[in-house]
């Protein structure tokens, strides 16, 4: 069976193996390069600190052209290797034989159609294991540098390209293939409704499931010109940042009917607003001397109110969506069983 | 009579709301090679998939070999099913599919599925799906066969072939039954095929069996009377009639005679053969339906 089994899919295996050998061809030199630029940048810094680029490293190293493109093709790949596993390797696994007929040929051998479920699945989900495993190896490897430099893991886009997840999505969506695929006897649909759970999955995870894990951590700091002058620690995933007043009510930006009254006289020469939940500026202040606009709104009681999940969860967050991972995977595996055994061929 | 292979007792298939068959009650002897005849949409592949264990029944009760049809080794290996559309895999050359055999089954026999594609020059190292539907029907048999089943089920294995196909297929399926222990159970709706080497008859007509016995009995107990319109009633004790046809002055009547019945005799006898008989069956269900 194992041989049978591996006899009808090695050719996917292969092409996968392919892709993996090009993927790691693209990660292990940047990956290298990178770690030894950013030693290099490190030893000049703390040979000569007045170096301007010094002060803001990330803002002047991987910047060029080329960096840009090398960093979207590895997050491509990482995004790109699982979900591809789940639609090539899951949905026609038994979506195939349902089409060519071939349901009926092997279930009058002489295994029972429980084993020979059990071996095909097997041999997906420890494939799929396996291959999430590599890849993520790879590009957790490959961001060490770039982590270190932005401390930006936790944050979405990151946070899925790097440590447990890409393993949790291979082995997902793989699940998702073949489950789908088996429900509707046809390798396309499956295809389909796995790009669209895959879709549906990346979109509302980090929006609408991720933040809730854990309960944030709430900051409430003065107004400052900088929004990047702030108390909220290194590497944290900010939820939201917001201005509130003395009431809680929220201001995403002032106009001249929001503004204080006391406060109305900044309203000409500078801009209060606020730019997306990493950012929140009441600034520039054109003035160089006497009151900001900050000191005003501050004494009218104005804050900087910011959610974040603090760095050092990071691995708890990392567990526990896989483990949301593996549980619809078990379910998805279920399911499969209870088509496969309780439908007719 | 020997033990009987395959019983069913109201055997039923529905999908949806429509039975696909219905009120099955047949009996193989076990050695025996039976035609599984009737018109398409009769249900007989509905029945040889219930009695593979492909599928489950919505009503009724089969018994196979002694057991209920199931997804489980012991009986798997004692039956043989070769699905209509003759499902290989493609990609896979013969010699992978005799690998596959050894693979998939405990008790499979590689020397002899080797020396079956062998007698009939099948290339080992072709892909299946690139050899002809002939070819691709005796590997599908071969694997079949090489399995050492003690009941085989083919469902309409010569409807796709070629008459020389045909022809080469049935004799493959003649040899294998005179080396004894196989039982064979095999669709078609050419009546004429299913002559030549089957010794018993199901006929199944809108779902139902009509007709369920050894050729031998059959032809004995069922009579072609042809005779005057006007005795159409006056036939005798224990003669049924299974299909008239009538014109003006003359009736012509397929009827089943009971042990020991004499038709009345106005009627001349004729002996009609297996096919008439069980196209008088399937008319008779046909008209059935009209009603």
């Amino acid at each position: 069976m194992n041989w049978f089994v591996w006899r009808q899919h090695r050719k996917q295996f292969l092409i996968f193996g392919v892709l993996l050998a090009a993927f790691a061809a693209l990660i292990i030199p940047t990956g290298v390069h990178y770690w030894d630029t950013y030693q290099q940048a490190l030893a000049t810094c703390a040979q000569s600190p007045a170096i301007p680029s010094c002060s803001n490293l990330q803002d002047n190293l991987f910047t060029s052209h080329t960096d840009g493109l090398i960093r979207i093709t590895v997050f491509l790949g990482t995004f790109g290797l699982p979900i591809l596993v789940g639609l090539f390797i899951g949905s026609p696994l038994i979506a195939r034989e349902y089409e060519e007929g071939t349901d009926k040929l092997a279930w009058t051998q002489s295994v029972s159609r429980r084993k020979w479920l059990t071996v095909k699945l097997t041999w997906a989900l420890g494939f799929a294991l396996l291959y999430g495993i590599a890849v993520t190896s790879l590009a957790t490897w490959w961001s060490h540098t770039l982590d270190a430099l932005t401390q930006f893991r936790f944050i979405q886009g990151h946070f899925e390209t790097q440590g447990l997840m890409p393993v949790a999505y291979t082995v997902f969506f793989t699940a998702i293939g073949f489950t789908a695929g088996t429900w509707f006897r046809k390798t396309l649909v499956g295809l389909a409704i796995t790009f669209g759970i895959f879709v549906v999955c990346m979109a509302s995870f980090a929006q609408w499931i991720r933040p809730h894990y854990m309960s944030p951590v709430t900051i409430t700091s003065p107004l400052t010109p900088k929004a990047s002058d702030t108390k909220i620690p290194e590497g944290a995933w900010i939820l939201s940042r917001n201005i509130v007043d003395k009431e809680g009510k929220t201001f995403s930006s002032f106009s001249p009917g929001t503004m204080p009254a006391q406060c109305q006289k900044f309203i000409q020469e500078t801009q209060v607003m606020r730019s997306g939940p990493d950012s929140i500026s009441v600034g520039p202040s054109t003035k160089t001397t006497g009151d900001s606009v900050e000191d005003c709104l501050n004494q009218a009681g104005y804050r900087d109110l910011a959610k974040y999940q603090p760095a050092y969860r990071y691995w708890d967050f990392q567990r526990i969506e896989a483990g949301i991972y593996l549980g619809l995977t078990a379910l998805a595996v279920g399911a499969t069983y209870w088509f496969v055994l309780k439908r007719d061929a | 009579m020997g033990k009987t292979a395959i019983q069913t007792k109201d055997l039923g298939k529905r999908y949806g709301s429509f039975w696909a068959l219905q009120n099955c009650n047949i009996s193989v002897p076990e050695g025996s090679v039976s035609a599984l005849v009737g018109p398409n949409g009769a249900g007989k592949s509905t029945l040889l998939k219930l009695l593979t264990g492909l599928s489950t029944p919505s009503s009724g009760e089969s018994l196979v070999l002694g057991k209920a049809p199931r997804q489980h080794e012991d009986f798997l290996s004692d039956v043989g099913y070769l699905a209509q559309e003759i499902p290989l895999y493609k990609n896979l050359d013969t010699a992978e599919h005799v690998k596959m055999g050894r693979h998939l089954n405990k008790r499979f026999d590689e020397a002899f599925m080797r020396k079956r594609l062998d007698g009939l020059a099948i290339p080992l190292d072709r892909a299946v799906g690139k050899l002809s539907g002939g070819q691709r029907a005796q590997v599908a048999l071969a694997l079949a066969l090489a399995k050492k089943p003690k009941l085989l089920l083919l469902d309409e294995p010569v409807a796709a072939l070629d008459p020389l196909a045909r022809h080469d297929f049935l004799s493959s399926l003649a040899q294998a039954v005179a080396e004894g222990g196989l039982t064979v159970v095999m669709s078609s709706h050419l009546l004429a095929d299913l002559e030549r080497v089957s010794d018993h008859a199901i006929v199944l007509a809108a779902g139902q069996t009509q007709l369920c016995d050894d050729i031998e009995v059959v032809l004995n107990e069922h009579k072609l009377l042809v005779g005057p319109r006007e005795h159409g009633n006056d036939l005798g004790e224990g003669v049924t009639v299974i299909h008239a046809t009538h014109t003006v002055k003359q009736s012509t009547l397929l009827v089943r005679m009971n042990k020991g019945a004499k038709p009345s005799p106005h009627w001349q006898k004729h002996e009609p053969n297996i096919e008439e008989i069980i196209l008088a069956y399937m008319g008779q269900a046909n008209e059935g339906g009209k009603k």
